[in-house]
């Protein structure tokens, strides 16, 4: 399977990979979910076991809601079944015909929440960290109440866009910098332009809605299939269709390189041109320094750094390029920390009912960052940034955050 | 920059070369479609345990068994080397507390009680080598439906080990606490980590257990703290403790696993799974790329040196079509039914048409091109992908992986570019 | 030698002995019921499931396509439990002559078949895998229906109205006094002891095997066995029937039948009906046909190869066509007294699974005109054990059980969902299963991996639980996994390929079965 297929044909190549299981049950003993629950059986029960008795028109089963689509089984496979992707559709159709309680509907909607919230942030963010709030938002939404939750920003990114004076240069690419640079961490977004500007790139950064992951991954295909086509237009505006799209987001990035296709069965000129053009920004700067382009003037970076490679990065399935590039600056102390998931994935482990669920699965990640007790976490996932804050205490960056000061940034 | 060495499939001998290659200096990448046999597989080390008749000392019959099977992997591999090998891997895997003799083959109970030959086995299973006899005390786990323990002590109260010692076995059945229903393994290996659990388990089995000096239980005693767990329970029990291998999954395949994985991070190789090589680039005799795709392309990962150790049909390394044709999915090399029919014999237990599949390679491990000589210099074979063996009749499989894949890295070793 | 009095012995524990047993117990007759092996293990157990709608026989067969549209009807009626209703599509692929559509529709409407005809691109739509260069498509009543269900339901209501029934019983010799038979000496395959059964009257429902019963009893019956091959598809490709349409030939069925999609079939006359080997020539026959229906159908995971021997009758023995699929499909009831000058012996032959009911109706509504008896035939309205709430089965429904109601067991089966408990259930029914038995009964290992897991599982359990001595599971053990191999051995390419090692790594490499003791 060399070939990118797309539209019915992606699902049809999904679904058939079913035939490809042969029970190994390699996928059950990596499954982080399954490790900690009874509540869900396993990435092969609920998937290409049962995947044999769904027909379409009526979904038999329910523990397939516990997968937490972190993908882990699709990378361990060895035998290429499309484990999370097959999960992912049958958690969609279980949506579909039971429909989504409204808590999936407001998680699912990042921008409507950060819209919500921004006028009054301030007031936004004490209500999130009022625990009396947070039992009401639990009773009525379905939200944990203890469940990390990101701090709305009074000033969004693309307000920082329209005041920034790029550079011009020949060399050129799209910034993808997805909804939580937008709303919450603005700081990201420019800081990518910064790293990028630094090594000779204008930076084009149109403007852009929702990826539509969130949406996804609650189950709301059309919707979701809506956002991710937008976005793909909102990505190539005039004369960048050739442009490498940088993205900062992980699991955003990797709705645009595969998930859009494999899960969503979206299609259009636009989305097959990004997708194929969508770079992580570190699988980005790698490739310039394999090429020997990306500038090396670091200053030393006194600090022990413990490096959590997140789910939806490891599935893009491009190795870990953010250690390749912090390796290469002078006095950081850097720790690859050894553990699969840190329980998040995504929306997964704000919900109510699978808060603990997600704790548990995180533990281990949780408890090698205690004993290491290092100066920054650094991850590439916004959600699981917040996550591994909010349960061990830590202080956690996005690694280009790393970089960024290496490079004099404060 | 980049990479020096690619190795192919992330199993025995995939692992096995990449740490050599590591542990040389090279910086090593492991591309594999997922994980491989380890966390499937027993964990024990076989080397060589019929042939078709018992198998003693592995090592000193391996010439003679090369009389019978002149096609058989181990052909390639000095005695020497193949001792070598299982030096380096009793050092390497030395915290599994790994153990045995490469001339002295073990006779360990399997899961349906038979006694059954291998050579190096890690600390949790060393007290069952049944060889001189024993009186063991099987335990069944109520709700665990891969271990059956009244078939397995009944069968192998019946085996006679070579020695004429006598076997004896009896079994009990005990119930985890206040949990008699499914015990899925995932979750059963974690429980067993609890105190609380393992001590009731190791109390238990004390009270019932009689006169027998060993206890056998499944293989399931904890991931990350087998060693802590299977050492409590021999305090509790008060007796040696073994464990007995179970159908996949593999608790102690997925330690081994672990720890190869982890000591080829500390090494400074990496493992990237789910990256299944979908071609190459070659520069005429040379191999230049290995082709991978990720989630949005395919691309090209460069290196000097590239070890194959995919698999054979199992895994996927080589294909089977419906009209016959074989194909090994990478580069395309010629592949070799090792001396077995064409066609399906209709007794189960013969040598089957795929049984001896695999790749078919010159003295150095290369894969033969056209014209008989390598299909490229800097590409070399290991493990299962390797064409002639019975590894699971044979018993010889994880001795090939080590032999071969050891060797690879000493011939791919050699020049840094 | 244990022996008893029956009104009716019904040879044969196929659908249309099971029939004949239901029936002629629901008209108040004792009935026993013997076969040589378990239930079900002859043609019945080894077709493609198809229940006609009569759309195969429309054209060429008018008769056997109004039975199969009535019977069919009722079937759905009584034995909703056994049917999965996912209706049929006959499709004219692009090498099928259209003018053959028109005769076609023409024909199931004579037939009094429910038949529509639908626009291409609708059926595409329902049957995403369907070949979308179709030309023409018509939705039909054809359902598939679980052989191994409907029997069991037929023999428990037979037992649930008195009937005896053995299987692993053989005939040994038919009691035959002068132009008289009085019943059968069976010999009981397992234990080699005898029993003896006086009836009046002797229904030989051997089916494919019914010649070498009427032998026994100094007849012949001309039946010729006809081996048709199927090939198991690991998973639905379709939710319907699918057919092509064109006069039937070779691998033109795909029937959606429980968690798989059966291909099928192919005709070919053999002396002995137990001639069930599968050539790879026959096999690839039917992966090829199979990519006219489904394209991709050859990349598809072959799970099994099997064949079954239909009870075709030459034209001697009815009054229609000529050829293997020129005959009738129809069915006969030989009354030896009429025929032969031998009383007490009644003979149905021909016939297929969608017409056992009226096969059986046909042959008791003799068999009770010659036991001097009156009774009204039942089977039209009378309601099979487990069908009571007239709910067709679902594919979904054992998995919608094991999530609603988790079992408290381990589960044995994954691949088809069977738990400790369904085989507890099963095995208290009657002493002495083979884990094939088992097999049909639950579906153990009939999924992707083919018992390479679940064989030890049900052994080990049954070991357990007292119902297998030591010796006796370990070479139950070794003959499923003999068993299975036969079904796997020519399919093994791609996936099944791939599961065929690992699963001897399990048996071979984990267990090391081959050095087992006896």
């Amino acid at each position: 399977m060399t070939a990118v297929v797309w539209g019915a044909e992606a699902w049809a190549e999904v679904r058939s990979s079913l035939d490809r299981c042969i029970k190994c049950t390699v996928c059950e003993t990596a499954c982080p979910v399954a490790a900690v629950t009874e509540l869900f059986p396993g990435p092969k029960t609920v998937g290409p076991q049962a995947e044999r008795f769904r027909t379409g028109d009526h979904s038999p089963d329910l523990s397939v809601d516990y997968c937490s689509g972190c993908g882990i089984c699709s990378r361990v496979c060895p035998q290429e079944v499309r484990i999370a992707e097959l999960n992912s559709r049958a958690r969609a159709e279980l949506k579909r015909e039971r429909g989504a309680p409204l808590r999936d509907q407001l998680v699912a909607r990042p921008g409507l929440l950060g819209r919500a919230g921004r006028p009054v942030a301030p007031l936004f963010n004490w209500a999130m960290a009022n625990p009396v709030i947070r039992w009401a938002g639990e009773r009525t939404l379905g939200i944990h109440h203890k469940a990390p939750v990101p701090r709305s920003t009074t000033r969004t990114f693309s307000y920082w866009v329209g005041h920034h004076a790029g550079a011009k240069s020949a060399r050129r690419v799209v910034y993808f910098h997805g909804c939580s640079t937008q709303w919450y961490e603005p700081h990201i977004g420019q800081k990518v332009t910064a790293i990028l500007e630094h090594n000779g790139y204008q930076v084009v950064i149109p403007k852009q809605d929702c990826c539509g992951l969130p949406l996804q991954s609650n189950g709301l295909f059309p919707a979701a299939r809506g956002a991710v086509t937008r976005l793909a237009r909102q990505l190539v505006p005039g004369g960048t269709d050739d442009l490498p799209v940088i993205s900062s987001s992980t699991s955003c990035g990797l709705m645009l390189k595969r998930e859009a296709r494999e899960i969503l069965g979206a299609d259009s000129p636009e989305l097959r041109s990004v997708s194929q053009r969508t770079y992580d920004i570190f699988e980005f700067l790698l490739e310039l320094h394999h090429r020997g382009e990306l500038r090396t003037d670091f200053k030393p970076v006194p600090l022990t750094v413990a490096y959590h490679a997140p789910c939806q990065q490891q599935n893009q399935l491009i190795g870990k390029p953010a250690l390749g590039i912090l390796r290469l600056i002078p006095g950081l102390r850097l720790v690859e920390l050894d553990r699969s998931c840190c329980g998040i994935a995504g929306t997964y482990g704000v919900k109510r009912e699978k808060y603990e669920i997600a704790m548990r699965v995180g533990e281990p990640l949780f408890a090698d960052i205690q004993a290491e007790g290092p100066d920054l976490v650094a991850c590439d996932s916004e959600t699981c940034r917040w996550q591994i804050s909010a349960a061990t205490g830590a202080t956690s960056v996005h690694p280009l955050e790393i970089l960024h000061r290496a490079y004099g940034g404060s | 920059m980049g990479t020096d060495a690619v190795v192919l499939g992330a199993g025995t001998a995939g692992m096995v070369a990449a740490l050599r290659l590591a542990a040389a200096g090279a910086s090593v990448l492991v591309l594999a479609e997922g994980e491989g046999g380890l966390p499937l597989a027993p964990a024990q080390i076989d080397v060589l345990g019929y042939r078709p008749q018992l198998v003693l000392d592995p090592l000193g019959e391996i010439p003679g068994f090369l009389d019978s099977r002149p096609d058989h992997p181990y052909r390639l591999v000095e005695a020497a080397e193949v001792e070598a090998g299982l030096d380096w891997f009793l050092e390497l895997a030395a915290p599994l507390g790994y153990t045995g003799n490469p001339h002295q083959n073990r006779l360990q109970p399997t899961a349906v009680g038979a006694l059954r030959p291998t050579c190096l086995v890690p600390e949790t299973m060393a007290a069952g080598d049944l060889s001189g006899g024993g009186s063991v005390l099987v335990v069944g786990l109520k709700g665990f439906r891969d271990f059956h323990a009244p078939l397995l002590a009944e069968n192998l109260a019946l085996a006679r080990p070579p020695s004429g010692a006598e076997v004896r076995a009896r079994s009990v059945e005990v119930s985890l606490l206040g949990d008699p229903r499914d015990l899925r393994p995932q979750l059963l290996v974690r429980r067993l980590e609890e105190r609380p659990v393992l001590a009731e388990l190791g109390r238990e089995i004390r009270s019932r257990l009689e006169q027998e000096d060993l206890v056998g239980v499944p293989a399931v005693l904890g991931l990350e703290r087998s060693h802590e767990v299977w050492q409590r329970l021999q305090e509790l029990v008060g007796r040696p403790v073994f464990e007995i291998p179970t159908p996949p999954p593999s608790q102690p395949g997925q330690r081994l696993q672990q720890h190869l994985f982890r000591a080829l991070r500390r090494l400074g190789g990496e493992v990237r799974l789910g990256a299944r090589a979908s071609g190459y680039r070659a520069s005429g005799d040379r191999l230049v790329a290995v082709k991978v795709v990720t989630a949005a392309r395919e691309v090209e990962i460069p290196a000097d040196r590239f070890v194959l150790a995919t698999g054979g049909i199992g895994t996927g390394g080589i294909t089977a079509g419906p009209e016959g044709e074989l194909r090994e999915e990478v580069f395309g090399a010629r592949v070799s039914r090792g001396g077995a029919p064409e066609e399906p014999l209709a007794e189960y237990m013969a040598t089957q048409p795929l049984d001896r599949l695999g790749v078919e390679v010159d003295d150095e491990q290369r894969p033969v091109g056209g014209a008989g000589g390598a299909l490229f210099e800097n590409l070399w074979v290991a493990g299962a992908a390797l064409a002639g063996a019975e590894p699971w009749r044979e018993k010889s499989g994880e001795g090939i992986s080590l032999a071969t894949g050891y060797r690879a890295a000493r011939l791919a070793g050699g020049g840094r570019a | 030698m244990n022996t008893w009095d029956t009104d009716v012995l019904v040879i044969g524990g196929g659908s249309t002995g099971a029939g004949v047993a239901w029936d002629s117990a629901l008209r108040g007759l004792h009935v026993t019921l013997v076969d040589r092996q378990d239930f079900a293990t002859g043609t019945s157990g080894r077709f493609h499931g198809l229940l006609h709608s009569g759309g195969r026989y429309a054209v060429r067969d008018p008769g056997s396509a109004r039975e199969c549209a009535s019977e069919n009807r009722i079937l759905r009626q009584v034995a909703a439990d056994c049917i999965e209703d996912t209706g049929g599509l006959f499709v004219s692929t692009p090498e099928d002559d259209l003018e053959y559509a028109d005769r076609f529709l023409a024909a199931a409407q004579a037939a009094g078949m429910e038949i529509e005809e639908v626009p291409v691109g609708v059926a595409v739509r329902d049957e995403p895998r369907l070949n979308p260069k179709i030309r023409r498509a018509f939705r039909v009543q054809d359902g598939s229906i679980d052989s191994w269900k409907m029997i069991s339901a037929l023999l428990r209501g037979a037992q649930d109205h008195g009937a005896t029934v053995l299987p692993y019983h053989k005939v040994v010799q038919v009691i035959r006094r002068g132009d008289r038979v009085e019943g059968a000496v069976m010999e009981d395959q397992r234990s080699g002891e005898e029993v003896l059964v006086h009836a009046g009257c002797v229904v030989n429902a051997a089916g494919a095997w019914s010649g070498q019963v009427a032998g026994l009893a100094g007849c012949e019956v001309g039946v010729r066995p006809g081996k048709g091959v199927m090939v198991a598809i690991n998973h639905r490709l379709a939710r319907a029937v699918l057919n092509r349409c064109h006069l039937p030939s070779d691998g033109d069925i795909i029937v959606p039948v429980r968690t798989v999609s059966v291909i099928g079939t192919t005709d070919h006359p053999v002396a002995d009906p137990d001639d069930t080997e599968c050539s790879p020539a026959e096999v690839h026959q039917m992966i090829e046909a199979g990519e006219l229906l489904v394209p991709g159908f050859k990349e598809s995971r072959a799970l099994r190869v099997w064949s079954g021997s239909r009870p075709l009758l030459p034209k001697t023995e009815t009054s229609a066509g000529a050829g293997d699929r020129e005959v009738s499909r129809s069915h006969t009831v030989l009354d030896h007294g009429a025929r032969d000058g031998v009383e007490g012996l009644v003979t149905i032959a021909g016939g297929k699974f969608t017409t056992l009911r009226l096969m059986a109706e046909d042959t008791v509504d003799v068999v009770v005109r010659k036991l001097g008896r009156e009774a009204e035939c039942r089977t039209r309205t009378e309601v099979l054990p487990g069908s009571e709430s007239h709910h067709f089965y679902w594919i979904g429904n054992r998995q919608q059980e094991a999530e609603t109601d988790p079992p408290d067991d381990p589960l044995i089966c994954e691949c088809e969902l069977v738990s400790q408990h369904d085989l507890d259930t099963v095995v208290a029914r009657r002493p002495n299963w083979r884990l094939d038995d088992i097999r049909r009964a639950l579906r153990v290992g009939m999924g992707p991996c083919q018992g390479g897991f679940c064989a030890f599982r049900v052994a080990g359990m049954l070991h357990q639980g007292g119902r297998y001595g030591r010796a006796e599971a370990n070479s139950a053990l070794r003959e499923f996994v003999q068993e299975r191999w036969k079904g796997v051995k020519v399919i093994s390419w791609g996936a099944q390929a791939r599961q065929t090692r690992l699963d001897r790594w399990i048996f071979e490499g984990v267990y090391d079965l081959e050095h087992l003791p006896e």
